[in-house]
């Protein structure tokens, strides 16, 4: 009976095993992986992560959804389908104030809603108010924090006025440290010799800032007195209120827990103690952002520093127009397809929560005529392999980036006209927390960097480009220009860059010069008397993330004699271990880049309350940063940033390992779509080629390749910038538009 | 017997409520929240979100303002999916996970009970050997194992199905049969052996002394006692397969309510959470009733009282 259970157990494992290399034998045979035909009707298939948390722009956070919301919600900038960097949209043009603090953009007239209403400024306007309410939560809230007031709206903070006019910011902003005090120095405002702590306001009791009308001058206009003798012709009241000073702003204490916050600002700011003593708080309302409309298509921006990145900040989905009567009629229902009103190039034709979600060409767009796909199908998925069979069995035309498992990188990367692995707006690195011993010793932390091989985690990653730099490699090539140059010039030449990935003879020396008894053998060496057992290596679960904690570990063993222990978390529970710093050692993070600038990275470093998860904070860097955002020549600028990242990789507190790389496929009739750094696929680029000879090959030189239909049409849609940046140019710019510069 | 099924059925509440009030400690014990992500929220921003969804409140608030709104059977908005009631995701993702589970569960028993009888009555027989081969294979192969080869032959080799996500009726194949495939397995075993028990008890040696055809025997009295093991697996076992499995779900991305319990979970979204864990516990607790009146049914030897 043994026998013949094993023989039946055996006939069956044959059985299925024949069928495994059935499966497995139909494949590779063309130069397509899986089934490729020419699709019969104009629309496209596509998966984009994981069900989609909402449609509305501002509520949501993820990739997946951004994907879907830049179809539906146009902008005043889009991303250019291949770099991501800002061309005209709803705006046409616009023109940015020699003190880099005001965005003036020009609307064009065609813009239409989805139910036909007309897209005008004050929609843009309202759209920017509301992402900032605190009433509204927004998790992107932070992305508006550069215009002026903005964050002290999005905090409920509140103005504090002291016999009818407004204590001023700068007067309160001696110590860096209170950034809840948004006490930054207006950088570009010249400070006033005798300054005046107080700003004088017209009018007491009116609370509407509009009709405040501040005056700049402190010293002509008086309570009660009309501000026009100062304003000059151009400036409106609004104009004066948000070119006057900044403000100081605060959380007016009302409970137990601002009471604290409050005491805590006070204490450590003594000044401002006395000066707050029997204040008014007028809170800061959405109205006094700085944000206004000039005109039906007008909109003017003023930004509370100045932001060089700021037009490519707006190509987020979080700036998108927004329909305000829908929103005010459904409340949170107003996303139901059957209520929802949308600004793109798509509006939502049926959607099927975890099932699909279908989008169709808007007719009321204004550039509908470009739009060359009917329809863009969303599947919300997320598992990787579940994503690769339906890609392979060809019902779905592309899919989102780190969809290839890398264990399946070497077969996929041999479909040539289909895979693509281009550099991501992304970097991977390790922090150190800076402040708990043994790695509060800067020569520890750079000993640890230098001992790993980022060669060899290169080639095992497969998907990575290795990386000892904070800043992506290879997205921003006019940053990386500067950056050479700047490197070299604190005696980084290209030879000690490549040292830099990897030099355990200097980790070694560093390790040494910590303190630690170094026993050397050849360019290795046994650290005998580091405490190991007092750090570890945290990370969230997941199998890449284990791969690399290992790899590195395992260097550290090569290459120091150390043996660092592991620890791996759930996501959501090692989120607040590690931003509280509760870890001691490193801790895996990961930053994609919000905007197209080396700024969203290196922020993360900036001001003592920072994101960096390491306790890592230093004034010199927040100087060169701000020096940077205050050039206007973009060169120059990318050369302070780059200078301020030298500095801030000469501490270590974090320590970078790769620039991550986007993998991830489509069919090659689809045209118009580019492996950009955050695979964010502006859709109206986008069409199915139907004749076969005129597919794309060789996608990983795509960027390289120029394809003449999505040409002319970024062509046409830049023209209107170009013309108007031209215009501008032989004229000089002190032109008479932005002529706001106080003086 | 009315008696007995009205006292169950009370019980059933506070017992829903128990469990919902455990998960409910057991969120707000681990750590994180459905906010935070890779990046570090400024504190004004996490101080707008709890207000808004009364977080900054203290605990028994909560507690009381939550287990208000379940005994009205309102679990409230999802935290995840705005706007989203999660009544609402319920009643919308339980069906899928619901017909799958009711198509495996009518094949499993189909296949299960055929496979089994069968095999007991000839006992020993080429065909009880395979079939029992082919039920332990059943059983040692994982779903998640199954489904992917399924998926490998039938969509990706033949291109005959789909290999993935919710359609027609050839999108059910593959996932009835992967979800099936365990559970015949066993009900096939527990059916073979509960039959070859029955086979040799006194009452049938008596049926068939009466002269009973074989038919009569082995249908009417033989499978009555013979099943009573596959009535108790299958009982809860239909409730955890209505519920959806969350393996099965994900392979072949059917937004089933497994799928979307999990990811609740990871999400933190506890309104989803106790919604979802509530609405699985009743149906466990009610299965479990049902199964306990079959047996008054099908063994003489129970009553109740």
């Amino acid at each position: 009976m043994r026998n013949f259970y094993s023989q039946t157990l055996l006939g069956v494992a044959l059985v299925v095993l024949s069928l495994f290399f059935a499966g497995c034998a139909t494949q590779a045979s063309s130069k397509y992986w899986g089934q490729v035909e020419v699709p019969q009707d104009n629309v496209m298939h596509y998966i984009t992560g994981s069900e989609p948390e909402s449609l509305d722009p501002q509520f949501v956070t993820g990739q997946p959804e951004a994907r879907i919301l830049i179809g539906l919600y146009d902008r005043l900038v889009e991303y250019h389908p291949k770099t991501m960097q800002p061309i005209p949209s709803m705006a046409t043009h616009w023109e940015t104030s020699d003190n880099l603090l005001e965005y003036t953009f020009h609307l064009r007239k065609e813009g239409r809603f989805s139910n036909g209403d007309p897209i005008t400024a004050e929609d843009f306007a309202w759209s920017f108010r509301r992402a900032l309410s605190p009433e509204l939560a927004s998790r992107y809230g932070f992305l508006g924090y550069d215009i002026k007031y903005g964050e002290a709206y999005n905090s409920g903070k509140s103005f504090a006025k002291k016999d009818g006019k407004f204590l001023l910011a700068k007067d309160f902003a001696e110590k860096a440290g209170d950034s809840d005090n948004d006490g930054k120095i207006d950088p570009i405002g010249e400070k006033k010799p005798d300054a005046v702590k107080i700003e004088e306001s017209d009018n007491k009791d009116v609370t509407v800032p509009k009709l405040e009308a501040d005056a700049e001058n402190p010293t002509s206009t008086k309570a009660g007195v009309t501000p026009d003798i100062t304003a000059t012709k151009t400036e409106t009241e609004f104009q004066q209120f948000i070119n006057s000073p900044e403000r100081l702003t605060l959380v007016k204490p009302t409970d137990e827990k601002s009471q604290k916050a409050f005491d805590a600002l006070v204490a450590e700011n003594p000044k401002l103690k006395t000066a707050l003593e029997g204040v008014e708080y007028v809170l800061v309302k959405a109205e006094d952002i700085g944000v206004e409309v000039v005109d039906k298509y007008t909109l003017q921006v003023t930004l509370r520093q100045p932001a060089p990145y700021f037009t490519g900040l707006l190509t987020h989905q979080f700036f998108g127009a927004l329909h305000r009567k829908t929103i005010e009629k459904f409340g949170t229902a107003w996303i139901k397809p059957e209520n929802i009103v949308t600004s793109g190039a798509f509006k939502v034709k049926e959607w099927k929560p975890y099932d699909e979600l279908t989008i169709v060409k808007d007719p009321m767009y204004w550039d509908a005529k470009n739009v060359k796909l009917d329809a863009v199908v969303f599947y919300p998925m997320d598992e990787q392999t579940t994503m690769m069979n339906i890609y392979k069995s060809g019902r779905i035309d592309a899919i989102y980036n780190h969809t290839v498992p890398a264990a399946w990188n070497d077969y996929i990367k041999q479909f040539k006209n289909e895979y693509m692995l281009h550099p991501e707006v992304a970097t991977e690195y390790y922090t150190f927390s800076v402040k708990k011993p043994p790695v509060d010793k800067v020569e520890v932390r750079k000993a640890f960097s230098l001992a790993v091989d980022r060669d060899a985690l290169e080639v095992y990653r497969k998907t990575i480009k290795k990386s000892a730099e904070f800043v992506p490699l290879g997205i921003f090539p006019d940053y990386e220009k500067a950056r050479k140059k700047v490197y070299e010039s604190h005696g980084v030449t290209a030879e000690e860059m490549k040292k830099r990935l990897f030099n355990p003879e200097k980790a070694c020396d560093l390790m040494e010069k910590a303190g630690y008894k170094v026993q050397k053998n050849g360019k290795k060496c046994k650290v005998a008397d580091f405490p190991a057992d007092k750090i570890q290596l945290s990370y969230n679960t997941a199998e890449s993330n284990k791969q690399v904690a290992e790899f590195v570990q395992a260097q550290w063993k090569q290459n120091l004699g150390i043996s660092v222990q592991l620890k791996n978390m759930e996501f959501k529970t090692y989120l607040p271990y590690r931003s509280a710093i509760q870890y001691t050692g490193m801790a895996r993070a990961g930053w994609v880049g919000d905007y197209m600038d080396p700024y969203t990275f290196l922020s993360q470093f900036y001001s003592p309350k920072n994101d960096s998860s390491t306790g890592y904070w230093d004034p010199k860097f927040d100087e060169l940063l701000d020096k940077a955002n205050n050039t206007k020549d973009p060169t120059k600028r990318f050369e302070l940033l780059a200078e301020a990242e030298f500095y801030v990789l000469e501490d270590q507190p974090v320590m970078p390992l790769s620039t991550s790389g986007t993998s991830w496929m489509k069919k090659p009739y689809i045209k118009g779509m580019y492996p950009n750094p955050g695979t964010m696929h502006p859709w109206k680029f986008i069409y199915i080629e139907k004749d076969r000879s005129k597919w794309d090959e060789n996608v990983d030189q795509i960027l390289e390749q120029n394809d003449p239909a999505v040409e002319r049409q970024l062509e046409a849609l830049m023209k209107s910038q170009k013309d108007f940046e031209k215009s501008q140019n032989p004229t000089n710019n002190k032109d008479t538009e932005s002529n706001k510069v106080e003086e | 017997m009315l008696k007995f099924i009205l006292k169950r059925l009370i019980i059933i509440i506070p017992m829903a409520l128990l469990v919902v009030t455990v998960t409910w400690g057991l969120i707000r014990i681990a750590p994180g929240n459905f906010y935070s992500g890779e990046k570090e929220l400024p504190a004004a921003i996490k101080a707008n979100i709890e207000k808004k969804y009364g977080l900054d409140r203290p605990w028994y608030v909560q507690y009381g303002k939550m287990m208000y709104n379940i005994i009205r059977l309102d679990f409230g908005d999802s935290l995840k999916y705005q706007g989203q009631s999660v009544n609402e995701i319920i009643k919308r993702h339980f069906p899928y996970s619901a017909t799958i589970g009711i198509l495996a569960y009518i094949l499993a028993l189909i296949l299960g009970l055929t496979a089994g009888i069968v095999a007991a009555l000839k006992q020993n027989s080429f065909f009880d050997y395979f079939s029992m081969a082919l039920a332990m294979l059943g059983l040692s192969v994982p779903n998640f194992v199954l489904g992917p080869l399924l998926v490998l032959f039938f969509s990706l080799g033949l291109y005959i199905l789909p290999p993935a996500r919710w359609g027609g009726p050839s999108h059910l194949i593959m996932p009835v049969i992967t979800l099936a495939a365990v559970y015949a397995a066993y009900i096939a075993r527990l059916t073979r052996a509960g039959m070859l028990e029955v086979l040799r008890s006194d009452y049938i040696r008596t049926a068939r002394a009466k002269g009973l055809s074989e038919t009569t025997v082995l249908l009417k009295h033989a499978l009555r006692g013979g099943i009573i093991p596959v009535v108790s697996f299958t009982g809860p076992a239909l409730a955890g397969l209505l519920a959806g499995t969350v393996v099965v779900e994900k392979v072949f991305a059917i937004p089933g309510l497994g799928n979307i319990f999990i990811q609740s979970v990871f999400n933190r979204d506890e309104p989803l959470i106790l919604g979802v864990v509530a609405f699985l516990s009743i149906l466990v607790m009610v299965f479990n009733l049902l199964v306990d009146i079959a047996y008054g049914f099908l063994d003489p030897r129970i009553r109740y009282e």
